[in-house]
Parts: C-alpha cells; structure tokens; sequence
C-alpha cells in the first residue's frame, strides 16, 4: 500500500476534520469539568491532586485522540492549574520557586505524555496496517499459486485430450495411406477424417484462446513464409481457387508470431474456399499502414449477411445460408488469436462484392535489405 | 535391410507403423515406454528410431538424451501439433527430424530416407544438394554449374543447410554454427541472410523453407 496511505494514521492539522473539532471542544469540556471538581475538592485535597487529576486526563485523552486535541489539553490545563490552583491563586504568578518547579515539571510532562501517546498510538497503526498489508500480500500469493496451479492442470488436461483426439485420426490417416486411395469409398473416409481433424484442432485451439494460455513469440519473419505456413495445411482446399498475394511495396522483415498469424490467415483462407465458388480468385493484399500491418483477405463470394459484420466472430456463429459442415469456430479463433497478439480483425463485404477480412496488427520492421 | 525401432505408447500406432515399414522392407522392432524403449535399441541396434515424444513414464526428451549418451543412431520425432517448443528441444538434443501427427506415409517414409543418408563426414570437400555443389575448399558455390556469387556469411549459412539438406535445421543450430561467438541478436540477420539466398537460388534452384517457431529446411527442388 502506498505511503500516502500510511500518513493519513497521523491526521495533518489544516483543513480541520469535523472529528477533531469535536476532540478540541471535548478536551475543553473535559479540563473545565475537571477544573470545576477539583475546585470544589480543593479544601480537602490540596492543589497538587488537580495536577495528578489533569496528567491522568491528558493521559486517557493520548490514547482515543489524535496529537493536536491532547497537546491543546496538555497546555490550557497546565495554564488553569496554574490560574486556579497554584497559589496565588487567580494569577499566572508564582510564588514558591518549588511551585515553580513543580509547573515547569507539570508542563513537560503534559507535554511529553501527550506526544508520546499519539506517538505510540500511530505507531501501532503503522503496524496493523503493515501487518493488513502483509496478509494482503500473502492472500495475493496465495490466489496467484492457485491460480498457476489451475493453469497447469488445465493445460495437463488439454494435451491428453489433444493427444486422446487426434491418436484416432492419426491412426486412421496412417490405415487409409495403407489402403490406398484408388478406392472411392476410403476416399470419403478420407475426407471425413480430414474434417474430423479440422475440428479437433478448432475445439482445441478454441479452448485454448479462451484459457488465455497463449503467448506470442514475436521474431523476425517475412510475410511470404507465414503465408507458405497458412497455405501448406490446406493445399487441397486451396486448389480450386487461383490464390494471389501482392504487397503495396516491399514488406520489410517483420517482428511477429508467425505461427499464430499463420493460423489466421489459415482460417480465413479455408472460410474463403468454403463460401466462394470453385474457380474464383481469392486475394491477399499486404501493406504497412504507420506501425501496423495490414493484411486484407477478400473472397469473390457472396460476401456477408447485412449487419452481421460483427456477429460474425461469435463462437459457433453460423451464417443462415452457410453451407454445411464447420464448426464456427474459425473466426471467432481468428478474431482471438489476433487479439492476443494485440492486434484484431474486421470483416466487410467488399464494394464490388465477396467477403473482404482486415487484419491489423502493431509489427517492428526492420529492412530486409 | 534397415532395421527400424518405433518407441511409440500406443499400440495401434506402433502395429499400423510396423506394418507400413515392413512393406518397405523395413526390420522392425518396438517398445511401448522409454526405459524399454532404451533397452531395445542398445540389443538390436536399430539404423532408425521413430520415438513419440509423448511417452508415459520417462519422456520422449529424455529418452532421446539418454540415448545420445551413447549413440548416434538417426532419429525421427513423432508429435502432436502446437508442441513447437518441445520440438525444438528435441532437435537440439540431437533428434534429426520430426513430422506431425496425423502424418502421411509417404511424408514418413521421405524423412526416414533422408535421415538415413550417412551424416555427412568431412571425407571429401563437396557438397552435393541437387543442382546446388558446394566447394568447401575454394569457398565456392555453383548452381547448375553456373558459379553463384556468395557473401562468407551466405556461403556459411547454405553450407549448414546443404549439409542437413531435406532435414529441419533449428534456428539456434544455424546460429550456433554461422555466428558463433557474436553476441547480438542474430535471429534478424539470419532472416536477412535467407532472404539474400532465396534470391540468389531463384525459383529454379532448392528451396529454403521456414517452418514457423523451428527453423530452415532446404528442400531440393
């Protein structure tokens, strides 16, 4: 906690709380009351018993009040008992040089005693509150390990499911290579495992989006590989469509998680030959917009349901007349992974039509040349 | 005929994988777990080990260290996708290549040939890739018999991936080798360097291929 907090257990006079004006007048009342008792007990006591009466008082007032309301005390009670008590009395006057001595002792020790109080007493604040910071901070510790520890156990689940999900699919791609494919129904076994994959590896990927268990690992990398990384895993889709990829100008080497964008482009690549008619082209377009790069994938499809432009990257949102199959898990992976590397993504239908995707994403650049 | 030992925990996996090697007149043995795994390859003395890296017990890495304490035996990886760190790992303790799971036979079996090829040994000077020769002697580099002009550190760099020519060749393993000994961050030269290469080998010549978060591959064209 901060020091600004600390200092407020020693209250700074001006501006007055409403609290301490009350100490004030409460400590008046308390030496007038006081002073009045023992005015009345004067004959049978003797002056020196007011003195004690006054120390006992500033003492308790030291240990409920704050420093100014018990100094205040300590110096008007010094004065009346000097006024009314010490003879003669009604005068500031004294006589005996040992009343004397006993006025200056009372006064120090008025004084001293109401300092050393408040002291005390801040100080055991101080240390309350550093033992309420330190619970804190144990309590802090204590979340974070749970916390570390939960991770763990999510990420130990997340790899056995992983590893039990895809051993099968691996098996049977494995089985089907053996069996070859001259077979029209181990083709469509096939390309039924292959979708089976795809959505393994959706789920999975969702989940783990989601955990946050993802770090980006920024390094330098050229556009044209992260693109040979996206394209690779689905060739057999991509081979329908004419795919081209421009650059506004060069790119320089840029600094990013090739492997996460890979993924994205991926994604939106398979969505693109998934909606848009064999034959037709889809485009990637690759620019530096300040410290961003942009990357704009665009379909010549039917582009996108009006207002959904958003929806779209709900999980499991689906369009009404998306073709069957898929999971709606792509974009919304997209849309997480991007935001992950502190970067998003928009869709729009293009003006001239087909779906058009915007990636942004913050990048160092160094040339490459 | 090779003999190959599959270190893999799931049964189907390794049946199905013998069966595959055996038909390419592979002699196969295997092992469910690691220790056993260890012990297999020091009796039968495999030329080629498969080893899954999610093994139960002792671990795929470990398995692999162990192993390299005594022998130099090539080794594939088999893994899971988004296991890139663990990937790495492996190949820096000396596996020589992996493929991912769900893998296609033939991209198996073409990882297997090419691990397989003997290591290179310093017997002669040349190194072959395709159209791509290498003379070590000379510092010369020549692409289809046309000289191609190198800078030291190119040169340097297409030497490490000719030598691991079809194999995955870590970034860290690039850099240890071409810029041992300098302290600032290579990983950006590399990548300038590369790009250099690509554009000297053209469309023609082999490729260099990036697999995000490993490193280099030199594919021949």
């Amino acid at each position: 906690m901060s020091a600004a907090q600390r200092t407020n257990v020693q209250p700074s006079p001006p501006p007055l709380s409403l609290a301490e004006v009350g100490q004030y007048s409460w400590g008046l009342t308390l030496v007038f009351v006081l002073a009045s008792t023992c005015w009345v007990l004067l004959p049978y006591t003797g002056y020196l018993f007011a003195a004690l009466v006054f120390l006992l008082a500033i003492v308790l007032a030291g240990t409920r009040w704050n420093r100014g309301p018990v100094l205040m005390m300590a110096v008007v009670s010094a004065l009346v008992w000097n006024y009314f008590f010490i003879p003669p009395q009604f005068t500031l006057h004294i006589d005996k040089p040992q009343d004397m001595v006993m006025f200056s002792l009372f006064f120090i020790v008025a004084l001293s005693m109401g300092h050393l109080i408040t002291r005390l007493r801040a100080r055991e604040a101080a240390l309350a509150q550093h033992h309420q910071e330190r619970e804190h901070l144990l309590e802090l510790k204590h979340r974070a390990e749970l916390l570390s520890e939960s991770e763990r156990l999510h990420r130990t689940l997340l790899d056995s499911v992983s590893h039990e999900l895809k051993t099968p699919i691996a098996i049977i791609r494995t089985a089907l290579d053996g069996l070859g494919l001259e077979n029209p129904y181990a083709r469509e076994i096939e390309t039924a495992n292959r979708r089976l994959q795809r959505i393994v590896e959706s789920f999975l990927e969702m989940t783990r989006v989601e955990s946050e268990a993802l770090e980006p690992k920024p390094d330098w990398c050229e556009i044209g590989d992260v693109l040979h990384a996206a394209t690779a895993p689905i060739q057999q889709e991509l081979a329908a469509h004419a795919l081209r990829m421009t650059c506004a100008t060069e790119l320089p080497l840029l600094k990013l998680d090739s492997r996460l964008l890979a993924q994205v482009l991926g994604n939106l690549l398979h969505n693109a030959t998934r909606y848009a008619p064999a034959g037709s082209d889809i485009e990637i377009h690759a620019a530096l917009v300040g410290d961003n790069l942009q990357l704009r994938v665009r379909d010549h499809g039917p582009g996108l349901p009006l207002g959904a432009e958003d929806q779209l990257f709900e999980k499991f949102y689906r369009t009404p007349d998306s073709p069957a199959g898929g999971t709606g898990l792509g974009l919304a992976i997209a849309r997480g992974l991007m935001r992950a590397m502190k970067g998003d993504i928009e869709a729009h239908t293009h003006p001239t039509g087909g779906a058009e995707f915007v990636l942004h994403l913050p990048v160092k650049t160094r040339s490459a040349a | 005929m090779s003999k190959a030992l599959i270190i893999d925990d799931e049964h189907q996996m390794r049946r199905l994988l013998r069966m595959v090697l055996e038909s390419r007149g592979y002699e196969v043995c295997e092992a469910a777990e690691g220790q056993l795994g260890l012990q297999e390859a020091a009796f039968h003395r495999p030329d080629v080990v498969l080893l899954d890296l999610g093994l139960p017990g002792l671990n795929g890495i470990e398995v692999l260290k162990r192993l390299r304490e005594w022998s130099d035996v090539p080794v594939l990886i088999l893994s899971v996708r988004d296991q890139e760190t663990i990937k790495v790992e492996a190949l820096e303790n000396g596996a020589d290549d992996y493929v991912t799971k769900p893998f296609g036979t033939a991209e198996l079996l073409a990882r297997l040939t090419v691990i397989q090829r003997r290591r290179f040994t310093r017997q002669s000077a040349e190194i072959v890739a395709g159209a791509l020769k290498l003379d070590l002697l000379h510092h010369e580099a020549s692409l289809d018999d046309a000289p191609l002009k190198l800078t030291p550190t190119e040169f340097a760099l297409l030497k490490v991936l000719a030598e691991h020519a079809g194999r995955i060749v870590t970034q860290n393993q690039i850099i240890k080798q071409v810029w041992a000994g300098q302290t600032s961050d290579p990983s950006e030269g590399l990548r300038v360097h590369i790009n250099h290469l690509r554009k000297k080998l053209g469309t023609t010549g082999p490729r260099i291929v990036n697999e995000p978060g490993i490193g280099y591959r030199l594919e021949e064209a």
